[in-house]
């Protein structure tokens, strides 16, 4: 009998690894497509601005801006120091990040929230595609066995 | 080891050779970058970080309040500790984002392994019915030939 065609798992890995960076892939599961390919202007926007928020990249760039911003009022790099000792408009600006941060960080929490309960429902959904499948098959060999059984009493009829 | 002993350990350390494919790509494949992210990540959400802060801040508090100590760097109300909280603060979002990214990257892994996966039962559970059929079939043809056997014997002469 032929075997199904599975994917071994080594093709099915290679796959997967070339999906695994690119939030752009094509996606296989519908819940996948409908988040990220059928995204809405706004939740693409805050994809984005989540991805950017929370990046190495985002970090690097902050803790460079701020021992700048610190060395240049605090030793005087400049003859401008528009911000002295202890720094309170840094704090202000730092404040002001944290401010939309936090707001940022729930709306990234709120789309994967979103996700999660639209893929509980898809498997909902799969498990009753599942269910009807394998009662399909219960049937079929209900059917093969009355069939057997028949066959039992033909042979049995026969020898009596 | 029994596999509850296993997923004890799995669930300990995730160093830990992985099993499934999303994990082994997602842990044993991660970047640089991405290790740090975890372990950062790891490191702030923990009660020791919450514990080495809060001891951190009582020790400033004490120091910078209490006649006793001499020197004092940041005086009531404690505009330095401010500044500390806030570049805390202005970090932790990032890094919360970071990690919940990374999470969301492994959510869309898993759901396109499942959708590999789920194809591959899809076909097998559709063969294994349709060579039940076949089985039926072919039961029902053994059926056929000794009923024809039989009504071939009978006219004849029937067995007493």
């Amino acid at each position: 009998m032929a075997q199904p065609d599975a994917p071994t798992s080594h093709a099915l890995i290679h796959t997967l690894r070339q999906k695994h960076r690119d939030p752009n892939a094509n996606h296989k599961h519908p819940i996948n497509k409908a988040h990220y390919e059928g995204a809405s202007r706004g939740e693409r926007i805050a994809d984005q601005v989540s991805a950017a928020l929370g990046s190495w990249r985002f970090i690097i760039i902050q803790s460079t801006f701020l021992l700048a911003w610190a060395a240049v009022n605090y030793f005087g790099l400049l003859v401008y120091h528009w911000d002295p000792y202890p720094f309170i408009l840094l704090n202000l600006v730092l404040s002001f990040q944290a401010t939309y941060a936090g707001p940022i960080v729930l709306l990234a929490g709120n789309r994967h929230a979103q996700k999660d309960r639209i893929t509980l429902e898809h498997m909902a959904d799969e498990a009753d595609k599942g269910e009807e499948q394998i009662n399909r098959i219960l049937i079929e060999i209900k059917k093969n066995t009355d069939l057997t059984l028949r066959i039992l009493q033909e042979l049995e009829a026969e020898t009596a | 080891m029994s596999s509850d002993a296993q997923l004890t350990t799995a669930r300990r350390t995730v160093a830990a050779k992985h099993k499934h494919p999303v994990n082994q790509l997602f842990h044993d494949e991660a970047t640089l970058g991405e290790r740090v992210a975890d372990r950062t990540a790891a490191g702030i959400g923990s009660w020791w970080f919450l514990i080495i802060q809060s001891i951190l801040i009582a020790i400033w508090v004490t120091l910078n309040s209490i006649e006793f100590f001499t020197h004092k760097w940041d005086l009531y109300p404690f505009i330095l500790l401010n500044l500390m909280f806030t570049i805390q603060a202005a970090f932790t979002g990032p890094v919360l984002l970071l990690s919940g990214n990374r999470q969301a990257q492994k959510d869309r892994l898993r759901l396109e392994h499942t959708a590999e996966v789920a194809e591959t039962a899809e076909k097998a559970t559709l063969q294994i019915l349709e060579e039940i059929e076949r089985n039926t079939e072919a039961t029902l043809k053994v059926l056929e030939h000794l009923k024809k056997r039989r009504d071939s014997k009978s006219p004849s002469g029937a067995p007493s």
